[in-house]
Parts: C-alpha cells; structure tokens; sequence
C-alpha cells in the first residue's frame, strides 16, 4: 500500500546587490533558526602553483580576525548566540556557514560581513593554523587508514593540468613558504561580494532577510576584475595508472574514477543515474557483484561530485578487497560490471527504483545533508546553482533531469564513458603485504 | 583595505541578539502497546520522508564476557533474510521505496532503523517489522559477514582514534562490561549462527523496547497502522544480571599504546563519570561545554588557537546508560606530547579551582541551549533526542525543560560539578604513539604500562 507523492517545492527568493553580491534567501517558518552561508567561487583548483594547499590555510585565516572582530570573536560570538559554524575547502568553491537561533540572524550577517570586507591577521596567526593545518594533514592523513584515499591520490594520477592534479592539503614545503602577503593577495583577488553568494534560509520573512544583507553588505567593493584560471583537461586517450602506498591498513584497496561529463549536459544527467545503478547502496551492481556474489571485496563504496563541482570530475569506486585475490583481478571482475551495463543495458525494473531512491536521497541532503546543522544541504545547493549555473531555483527543477533519463541514454553512457580512455585506476598496496594472493 | 566610509556605526560592533523565540518541542503521541512496545510518534511535516528507530535495551555489554561483538554481528546479519525475503529482495524493496536502512548495536541497546519516502511509510515500517521477527540468519550471509567483519576488525587495530578509546575503556571500566569495545579475532571466530539466532530470540522481543517515528504523516493514523503491523507480536524480556563494579583509580597511571614511526600521537585521558539520569548532569554538561565541549572552550583556545598542537582537541562526557566517563583527546605532534598533557591538567584543574567568570558561563549557557533547540529542525536530529530521553527512561518533560534548568545554573555550580567529574588527580592516560618519541614525556605524568597494538600488554 502506497500513498500518493507529495511534490516539494522550496520557496527561493533572490536578489543581486549594487556590488554583485548575489543573495538567495528560503524562508521557513517551522522552527526559530536560520542558516546563513557566504560561498566564494575560489577553491583549491585556482591556488597558486607553488602554494598547494593555500586555499585551505587561507579558509582557517578567515576565522582568525577581521575588521572589527579580533581573532576568536567570530568563534565566540556565534557560540554565545547558540549556534555553531565551520568552513571547508572545496574545488571550486569554500565555504563559510553558520546556524543559530534565529534570533542571532542579524549578528551572524554582520561578522559574515565584517569579514569580507578586510581580512585583520599577523604572522603569529599565519603561523598558529600553519601549526594547526599540519595536525589535520596528519591526523586525517599520514596517521590514519587510507588516509587522503582516494581523494588526494586520484587527481594527480588522473588529470594532467596542475590545478586539477595536485595537492589539494599542501606539501609542508609550500604551506611553510606561505606569507602574510600571500594571503592579503589571495583575499583582495577572490574574496570580493562579486565573486560570491550569500545564502539565508530559516525563520524570518524573506524581504527582511534581503534588506539585513543590503545594510551589512551593499557597501563592500567590489573587485573589478577577478582571474579565472584555465581548469580546462587536454584529451586523454589512455588508461591511467597510479600507485600509492598504504602504510597503515592491511588491505589491498582500489581506486577507479571515470572522468565526468561537463555540468548540466544531457550525459551529466545521465552520469548520476549510472552513478546510482553502479553504487547505490547493497543493491547497486558493483556492491551486488564483489561484495555480495563473489565475495572478493570486504566493503564497496563510490559517487560522482556532480552537483557541487564545475570542472573536471570523477565518478569514483572505492573497493577494499581480501588480500588472497590479486587488485589486477578484482579489477577484471569490476571490467565485467561495467561491460554488463554496456551490452544488456537495463530495464525499467531496475531503473524506476533508482530513480525513487535518487529522489528520497535529494530530499534527505535538502533537509540535513551534513556537519550537523538544519538544511546544511539545501543551502550547499542553492549557493552551487548560483554560481555555477546563475540559477537558484534550479534547486527545485534539477531533479527532473535525472528522473528524466532512460535505459538508453544509460547503456549509451556506459558505452561512451565507462571506458579504460575515460579512466584513472589508483591500487592503494599495503607496505606489509603478504604474498601469495590469487 | 576597504574604502567605505559608509555606515561606520553600524560595522564597528557586532548587533545585540534579538528576543529569543520560544522553541515549541512538537507534540508527542506516546503509547505502550499491549505487547510493551512503546511507541513514539512526532509530526514533521517539512519534507516528505519519515525516519524509523526500533531499539531494543540490549547491547554488546549484556554479551562482553560470554561472547564479546555477539550483539553486532547478531545487527550485522539480521538485514540479510527474513523468512518471506531474501538478502537480495530486502535491499531491492529498500531502493523501491527511497529507503536506507541500518542495523547497529552499541553498549546498551540494539537498534533497526529506516528512513524514506513517506508515500511508502506502511512498507518501511512492515520491513522493520520482518527483520525485527522474522530473521533468518542465512548461513552463507552469516560466513560472509563474519569474514567481513574479520577484516574490519584489523583495520582498527591500524586507527590511532580506536586504539586510544579501545584501551581507555579497558583501564576505566575493568571488570564492568563496558570494558569491552570489540572482539578479538579469535573470539569472532568463535561466534556461531545459533549464538546470533539466540540472542535474537532472546533480546529483539517487544516488551521493554521502543519505537520512534519521525516525518511527514498523521499521529492518529500512524499509531493505527503501528498498532496492526506490530501489535501481534509477542514476547517476554528476561532481566539483565547485574554488572560488576568498575575500579577505584589511585592516582594518574600512563597506558602507552606503542606504534613504531608513527607521525602524530593520540592523546586521550579520562574517568568514570555519571549517567543522563544522575542530578550533575546539567551541571557536568556546561562545566564541559567550557572547559572542551565546543570551538570556543578553554582547551580548544589553549592549545589549538595559541599553541597551534592540534587540529582536533575537544572533550566530551559520555553517558552510557549504567555509568558514563568522561574524556578529554587532542592528536598532537609528537614533540608535544607532554606540553599537550601538561596544559590539559592545567585547565582541568583551573576549573575546578577558579570560578568560571560570568561571560562564559551565559555564553556556554546559550549555547548549549541553542544548539540543543536545532534539535527540532530535522528529521534524524529528533529521532536523536527522542531516543536520548526515551532510551534513558528521563522524565517526559527533559526536552521542554533543558533551557531553563541550564540558565538556572551559577558559577558555583560549574566548579562542582569540575571537581567532582573532572578527576585531575586519578584521571588515567592512553598515548597511542611511537614509544622511542614519547616515553619519557609520557613517563613524567605517571607509571608507564606499554602495550601493543594488539592490545596485549608489553613486558
């Protein structure tokens, strides 16, 4: 027994200020709260050569002191109004976010503000997160299984333009030459109102919202003319092979990510429906058939960053597999997947329930979809449509275009992509591999 | 730098808070059914999905010295087959209906939940239903499973994070069973189907368990249809046995979990503590709130943002349900291993010394009840608070009363509570690190007892 669907629709509303500050504002009105996200269009892709890393130091210098808020004042401030905050390094995107009672909106506009307005630091701050961001290479990195696996390990292997293929944490060399005067330099060039999207949503009307960023905002100047680096891949025409040493797990473990087509195409949609068919859970085909059939691998997983990138991306499988069968077979196994999909395609009775469980995922990233605060996702979502695509309320209609796609344009796809002159294989080996796998 | 000029009164100070809103908890609809199911229900009407958690009150620690992880793998394998439904139509009819589903077990309780589509809210809650009854632990699922497990199980002797809390347990609760956090690879080896068959038996039955149900439909319904799919299902609870007790600590001990070349050491020390139920709970949770419990603490301050030692410190106050502990960690390099500990019992011991001032204390106040309030806004985070109250038997009124029994609290309170929960004198420490690097800054905290990373003690 079924009852019927409910259509969701988000209300969005926008507005561009004298600056070009874009400003997307969703009310909600159920609960006193509100989210409020300021998203640069600069992110690791676009850091200098010879600065890998920077863009993720620099996102750390951002909470270390601004115009009128020293160093842990942003901290303090939006802590003491009840809220909590944090900020990632994406690749084309970093992102500064907060939620609080709604109550604190106001407040949490005026440090948002504070900051992009002029960046307040000394080297003794520069050197502090230096310190800090060593940690978290190391904690999250070199002292942990699989650490960095696969996300720092397949974009040198796969890509051969420098700000698609580098280190995205930083070699400590570059993060140690980093100086005060690069970061004034990076902040004066990206982080600038016309290079960004602030997003408000929770319990306020959405006029309000719109005139609280007008007063706080409106007046910052605008940068005239921010660098738009080339992220652009040359052809590629061969298998790419990578290996990385696991110093820490005893499990031999696999990378492969196929490059993805370019943002909002017809095969972009495509890609992640074939995503989920690949992927989706226990009842994805790559689960189904190494995990559950032939029990190689212990633990399957992959994805595709469509959403929220815009420039070269992988669909990526991860595949961690017992240490008796060889990577080079458990490989061959992967190939008879992806040739499945290519010669018999799929019929409707797979992909129909994809495509209910890709709905039910959007709604679920919508409403929480991470670090623990309410609609973390649909604001994620809302400030990627603006701009990458000028469009909010895409967040409404994109759904329709996976939903849309069909069996064909899916063995089509497979066809075309999932090829070894599309992909990047990176074998993770443990250093203390035993021998004698079959 | 900027060079408006504009509105200068109006950027130089941060704007005062507005009035606070009143957060109205949403309606519960709660009822025990004939069998002793309790039920939950909350209307969230936002989105149109539902979350789902069955817990029932037994976990790995009412096994931990028959047969320790008997209660995870028994989770493990109870989504791999029911009587009606293959392993393979479970996770087929979960994708149909927009579903995820998770089976766990952790010290206290073992739960199944579902989340999905609220069109398909009578088939999500009648999977729950059949996986709760009707598993049949295939055993060829059962053999997979455990190998699987096997694997996972050598991963984490490799994870810093795992070994540090794996030997904390071990030192603070002894012969309690919440010494236990996971099985060696022999004792999995050991464990049968008919051991997961049994404690099925015995501990997924209705009387004394819970239900709650969050999303996008009607109370009245909803208890309706739960009542159909659940209340013909019997069975009784036997009474857990009593545990033993966990050791008195004298004086601060060092337990060094020794890997050799490793870049980074994970520091964690901690001590007994109490349960949600206990009268300190408030108390203790904004003395921890100050002193490590969120970015703008003490301890975050001191050797995050001015000694630049670590990116992750915090500390935290868990609460299981027969006793709690309280923890304080940061991973640090290795050349500061003793500085690390060294202003760790420095701010522990201010808090329990030197009144906290009156600025931190509001703002630890509001934010702990700010952020518990965005509890409401979603789905997963209310099944999170229900299940906090419920599972823990707190009283019925613990959500609509937590803002004011934290603004109700004083700086007398807060050092109470330090010296009480904060053990500074008898708190004992796990270094998970590279013994050549850090034994003697570790040796000068206490007596030094080394261990592998089996877990097996060095000597």
């Amino acid at each position: 027994m079924t009852i019927p669907a409910k259509p969701l629709h988000i209300p969005v509303e926008h507005a561009t200020l004298a600056n070009g500050l874009r400003v997307v504002v969703s009310p909600d009105r159920s609960a006193p709260f509100a989210t409020v996200g300021v998203y640069y269009r600069i992110g690791f892709r676009l850091e200098p050569q010879g600065r890998s890393g920077f863009a993720h130091l620099f996102e750390h210098m951002m909470f270390q002191g601004s115009e009128n808020a020293g160093k842990m004042e942003h901290i303090r401030l939006v802590n003491s109004s009840g809220g909590m905050l944090n900020g990632t390094t994406n690749y084309d995107i970093t992102n500064y976010f907060e939620s609080v009672p709604s109550n604190a909106l106001e407040r949490v506009l005026w440090l948002e503000a504070d900051r992009m307005r002029a960046l307040k630091v000394d080297d003794e701050n520069l050197r502090n997160q230096r310190d800090v961001v060593k940690e978290e290479v190391r904690v999250n990195v070199m002292n942990q299984p699989y650490g960095g696996f696969p996300w720092l390990d397949l974009p040198p292997v796969a890509f051969r333009n420098w700000p698609n293929a580098h280190n995205f944490y930083g070699d400590f060399a570059d993060l140690d030459a980093a100086t005060l005067g690069d970061v004034q330099k990076f902040f004066h060039t990206y982080y600038a109102p016309n290079n960004a999207v602030l997003v408000i949503l929770g319990d306020f009307e959405a006029a309000e919202a719109i005139r609280l960023a007008r007063k706080y905002f409106e007046d910052i100047p605008p940068q005239p003319k921010i660098p738009q680096a080339d992220v652009s891949e040359p052809g590629q025409t061969e298998e790419r092979l990578g290996e990385v040493e696991e110093k820490l797990g005893p499990l031999p473990a696999i990378a492969i990510g196929y490059t993805m087509p370019p943002r909002a195409s017809r095969d972009w949609f495509t890609a992640g429906i074939v995503d989920r068919v690949l992927h989706g859970g226990r009842a994805g085909r790559v689960y189904r058939k190494l995990v559950l059939d032939e029990q190689i691998a212990v633990d399957i997983d992959g994805g595709a960053d469509l959403l929220d990138t815009n420039g070269p991306t992988q669909m990526v499988t991860r595949i961690f597999h017992k240490p008796e069968y060889t990577s080079e077979g458990t490989v061959a196994i992967f190939d008879e997947v992806i040739e499945e999909l290519q010669q018999k395609g799929l019929g409707i009775e797979e992909l129909d329930p994809v495509k209910v469980k890709f709905r039910s995922d959007y709604y679920s990233m919508l409403e929480d979809g991470g670090h623990g605060m309410p609609r973390f996702g649909l604001m994620h979502l809302l400030a990627c449509f603006t701009l990458f695509d000028g469009d909010p309320h895409k967040v409404n209609t994109i759904l329709d275009g996976f939903l849309g796609v069909t069996p064909e344009q899916v063995q089509e796809f497979a066809k075309k992509r999932l090829v070894p002159q599309n992909r990047a294989v990176v074998f993770r080996r443990p250093a203390a591999a035993a021998a004698g796998a079959r | 730098m900027s060079a408006s000029t504009a509105s200068p009164v109006v950027r130089a100070n941060a704007p005062a808070l507005g009035a606070e809103s009143p957060v109205a908890w949403p309606k519960r609809t709660v009822t025990t059914l004939g069998n002793g199911l309790q039920v939950v229900l909350v209307e969230s009407r936002n989105f149109p999905r539902i979350s789902a958690q069955l817990f029932f009150r037994s976990g790995n620690a009412i096994v931990a010295h028959t047969a320790p992880g008997l209660a995870d793998m028994t989770a493990v394998v109870v989504r791999a087959g029911t009587a009606s439904r293959p392993s393979r139509q479970i996770e087929e009819d979960l994708r149909r209906m927009g579903a995820a589903l998770g089976t766990s077990s952790g010290a206290d309780s073992s739960a199944i939940s579902a989340s999905g589509l609220a069109e398909f809210a009578p088939g999500i809650l009648e999977l729950i239903a059949d996986l709760a009854r009707h598993a049949s632990f295939p055993a060829e699922e059962f053999e997979r499973e455990r190998r699987q497990r096997l694997e996972e199980l050598k991963i984490e002797r490799t994870n810093p994070g795992f070994l540090a809390s794996e030997r904390l347990r071990r030192v603070l609760f002894g012969a309690h069973p919440y010494a236990v956090v996971s099985p060696t690879e022999e004792q999995l080896a050991g464990i049968t189907r008919e051991q997961l068959q049994e404690f099925y038996q015995k501990h997924y039955v209705p009387a004394d368990s819970l239900l709650i149900v969050v999303g996008d439909f009607a109370a009245t319904e909803m208890l309706e249809r739960i009542e159909k799919i659940f209340g013909a299902w019997k069975a009784h609870r036997a009474e857990p046995p009593a545990s033993p007790a966990p050791p008195q600590q004298a004086g601060r001990r060092v337990h060094l979990v020794n890997r050799p070349g490793t870049v980074q050491t994970q520091v964690l020390l901690g001590n007994l503590s109490i349960t949600r139920r206990d009268a300190d709970w408030y108390r203790l949770l904004l003395a921890n709130t100050i002193f490590g419990g969120a970015f703008h603490s003490r301890l975050v301050l001191n050797i995050r943002e001015q000694k630049g030692y670590t990116y992750s410190p915090g500390s935290g106050v868990n609460a299981l349900h027969q006793r709690g502990y309280f923890t304080v960690r940061a991973a640090v390099r290795n050349d500061v291993v003793a500085a690390t500990l060294t202003e760790m019992f420095y701010e522990m011991d201010r808090m329990r010394s030197v009144p906290v001032s009156a600025e931190e204390l509001t703002s630890a106040q509001s934010y702990l009840t700010g952020v518990f309030s965005l509890g409401v806004a979603t789905q997963d985070r209310l099944v999170g608070q229900l299940s906090a109250v419920y599972l823990d038997k707190l009283p019925e009124s613990y959500l609509e009363t937590y803002r004011e029994r934290i603004r109700a609290l004083t700086a007398e309170d807060v050092m109470a509570a330090a010296r009480r929960h904060f053990d500074s004198a008898n708190a004992q420490i796990v270094v998970v690190g590279d013994r050549a690097q850090i034994g003697e800054q570790a040796a000068l905290f206490g007596p030094v007892t080394e261990y592998d990373a089996k877990g097996n003690e060095v000597v």
